[in-house]
């Protein structure tokens, strides 16, 4: 009887194992590799309580952002990669136009009131539902509150003629002080899309027409270029930073009085100079208030053999979970829950105006051929302006530049 | 039964004996190089013939997932032609290459001969001026980036200090400077590369040659212009050659120091393929230029060659 017995365990055991694993995916994940750091990270815990929760397994890697585009883009379309991938909200669009990633539709459309509405459209493309938010981001000004007090300035600028005031007035040469320091080329183009939309412009609307060119948007440009060109209270590596610590190098040394970036900052300020007193602000608002949205989305390569898996881990990562994940990594979940005034309230002091504006948050356009126009039309226009070029003229080769990208197919 | 009629020793045949004698030792050789063609058609041949057919046919990531790859002729490379960055990248390539090679060789021998000499503590001297070139490229230039920066970079404070220039200036971000100042990298990074070939060569000119054009009452300028320049022509050219080429496909420098900006002010033909390639993903068009830069290399390598068969009749 007791023989019986143990071969019964036994054969229930096995049968277990095997019809486990039977239904159990092996789901392979690229991460952008903040999320990845150390063996302690956030993430390798959720995946845990995932895998325990659905008998799947996880093997996830860690990417750096700025290789992380170009080798989806490699990986995928040669049939190799992940089946679930974290991407940069700018290159949703590239890679769903290319047909590399897998159509969510028809399951995100009953959740789809669960997220944010300018982070989930960040993941729609053609109509179509590619991915969905893992965060989100924006960005805001952040102001040294010593140098501003040494300006003779109380509050921190609230609008464009404060922001310009307090910017010259804490640009002194002398001292090597500067106004706010901002990046050069693609880095510059990423800060100014938010004055293009403060001061009501446009880059390519939802018909899909470039509209650079309008007064609205060279006025926002000529605004920020004549920060450096006229009044000087940009340092001089507005022409060279071509990274985020570049950019932010100066606010760190305290040689510029206030950077505009986002919440990746908090990090790097931190480490680079932990005596930095500073604070953060919405960023001060045009004729209306706006602030480019960031941050990343999780998607599902189009030919994976487990689309039920990867989507219940995406699912997983962005769903309500999602507050409780982010909030460890000091970042903003995209979910509607996480802008509830309670939620708001229990971040972070530095990340609570992030959260305050998100409101007035705006995707760049989610058109196939994003990319280059932000590296190759508007870091070029960047760089033009900041070294003397007219904005109207800057505007208008730029206009040209990407009719012609859109008229490409 | 004496001695010469017993029957001769043989040795055992085995599966190999088949390729001692007849068709079998002449395709021996071949059966032995056949996994090395293999691999060098597989990693070389393979690639190039590819490069070089993509050039004519209109390959974008999209189109490749897609399978609607089409055959367009020339119309990448009059595409690239219209590009004015390809213009300009042609135009920085020229002066790179005609500023690194000039410079490096100038410098390389010039330090050769300073090094070519018996005195104490030479070695420390020979070692020390390996250290650019053993350093690894991107922490080479990364340093420079560094020392460059417009606002604490070592070398304005240097040039200010010497009187050169009045205030600091933003060398990697002016369009005027920018590639000059990545060549000053480059330059610094290679010459040492240039030195040592030539110190090698220095050292088997025959003494003799030296000292009776010595005692000949010949200058030191033409003794090394009719002497020694003579005698290490070959090592030179192969020099000057090599130097073209690792100029050519200096990627590294360039792009980690400026992605070719501003403005494409210091964009070369090797940055200009990698930004078609891999920030456009239009493999076509790159390809069209990694196929001209293909060229250009053969012709140089070709020109190689020759010299070293030259070395060797000499």
């Amino acid at each position: 009887m007791r023989k019986i017995l143990k071969s019964g365990i036994v054969a229930a055991t096995l049968s277990v194992a095997m019809g486990h694993s039977a239904l159990a995916d092996n789901i392979v994940m690229w991460v952008n590799s903040p999320l990845l750091a150390g063996p302690n990270a956030p993430l390798h815990q959720e995946l845990k309580a995932f895998e325990a929760a659905t008998g799947h397994t996880v093997e996830v890697q860690a990417v750096s952002h700025m290789e992380m585009e170009r080798n989806l883009f490699v990986a995928l379309s040669s049939g190799a990669g992940p089946d679930v991938m974290a991407l940069d909200i700018a290159w949703v669009a590239g890679l769903a136009d290319a047909g590399l990633l897998l159509d969510i539709t028809e399951q995100t459309k009953p959740i789809a009131a669960e997220y944010q509405p300018g982070p989930f459209a960040s993941g729609r493309y053609g109509q179509k539902q590619y991915a969905l938010p893992l965060y989100t981001n924006n960005v805001a000004l952040f102001v040294n509150d010593q140098m501003l007090e040494q300006a003779g300035i109380k509050k921190a600028p609230t609008t464009w003629a404060e922001f310009r005031d307090a910017a010259v007035a804490m640009t002194n040469k002398d001292k090597q002080t500067y106004g706010v320091s901002f990046g050069g080329s693609r880095m510059g183009a990423f800060q100014l899309y938010s004055y293009i939309w403060q001061n009501g412009g446009e880059i390519v609307d939802n018909q899909g027409k470039s509209r650079v060119s309008e007064p609205a948007a060279v006025e926002a440009v000529d605004f920020l270029a004549k920060l450096y060109t006229q009044n000087r209270a940009m340092p001089e590596s507005v022409l060279t930073a071509g990274n985020w610590d570049e950019v932010h190098a100066p606010f760190i040394q305290e040689r510029a009085g206030m950077v505009v970036t986002g919440d990746w900052a908090l990090a790097a300020f931190a480490k680079g100079n932990p005596k930095l007193k500073f604070s953060v602000h919405p960023l001060p608002s045009g004729i209306q208030a706006a602030t480019v949205i960031g941050g990343y989305d999780l998607a599902i390569k189009a030919d994976t053999k487990f689309p039920k898996a990867s989507f219940e881990l995406i699912r997983w990562l962005t769903g309500p979970r999602s507050v409780e994940l982010m909030r460890k990594y000091e970042r903003l979940s995209a979910t509607t829950a996480a802008t509830t005034p309670e939620a708001v309230a229990a971040l972070p002091k530095p990340l609570q105006p992030f959260m305050s504006q998100a409101a007035t948050g705006r995707a760049r356009p989610v058109i196939a051929s994003w990319t280059q126009i932000h590296s190759d039309v508007f870091g070029n226009v960047w760089d033009s302006v900041i070294r003397g070029k007219p904005a109207k003229d800057a505007m208008s080769e730029a206009d040209i530049a990407i009719k012609r990208l859109l008229e490409k197919k | 039964m004496d001695a010469r009629t017993e029957a001769p020793l043989r040795l055992k045949r085995t599966w190999s004996s088949v390729f001692e004698t007849g068709f079998g030792a002449r395709i021996y050789p071949y059966f032995l190089v056949f996994p090395a063609v293999v691999i060098v058609l597989g990693v070389v041949v393979y690639p190039v013939i590819s490069g070089i057919l993509w050039s004519f046919y209109d390959v974008t990531l999209r189109k490749l997932v897609s399978g609607d790859v089409a055959f367009v002729g020339l119309r990448n490379f009059q595409r690239v032609f219209e590009d004015p960055a390809f213009l300009q990248a042609s135009y920085n390539t020229l002066i790179w290459v005609v500023l690194n090679v000039i410079a490096q060789l100038g410098l390389g021998l010039a330090l050769a001969l300073l090094l070519h000499r018996a005195i104490p503590g030479i070695g420390f001297f020979r070692s020390g001026i390996l250290v650019p070139w053993v350093v690894p490229s991107v922490v080479a230039v990364l340093t420079w980036r560094w020392m460059y920066d417009p606002s604490v970079g070592i070398v304005n404070e240097l040039l200010v200090r010497l009187g050169v220039i009045d205030a600091y200036h933003p060398w990697l971000g002016d369009t005027a400077t920018s590639l000059y100042a990545v060549t000053v990298e480059s330059i610094w990074k290679g010459t040492p590369f240039v030195m040592l070939l030539l110190l090698a060569a220095l050292q088997l000119v025959p003494r003799s040659i030296l000292e009776a054009a010595s005692m000949d009452g010949a200058p030191g300028w033409r003794k090394l212009w009719y002497v020694i320049l003579p005698q290490i022509r070959v090592s030179f050219a192969i020099a000057a050659v090599l130097t073209f080429i690792l100029t050519v496909n200096n990627f590294n420098a360039i792009w980690l120091m400026t992605e070719g900006g501003p403005l494409n002010s210091s964009e070369i033909l090797f940055t200009l393929a990698y930004k078609y390639g891999f920030q456009r993903f239009d493999l076509g068009m790159a390809s069209a230029v990694a196929t001209m830069l293909f060229i250009g290399l053969v012709i140089a390598t070709t020109l190689y060659l020759k010299l070293m068969q030259a070395r060797e009749g000499d």
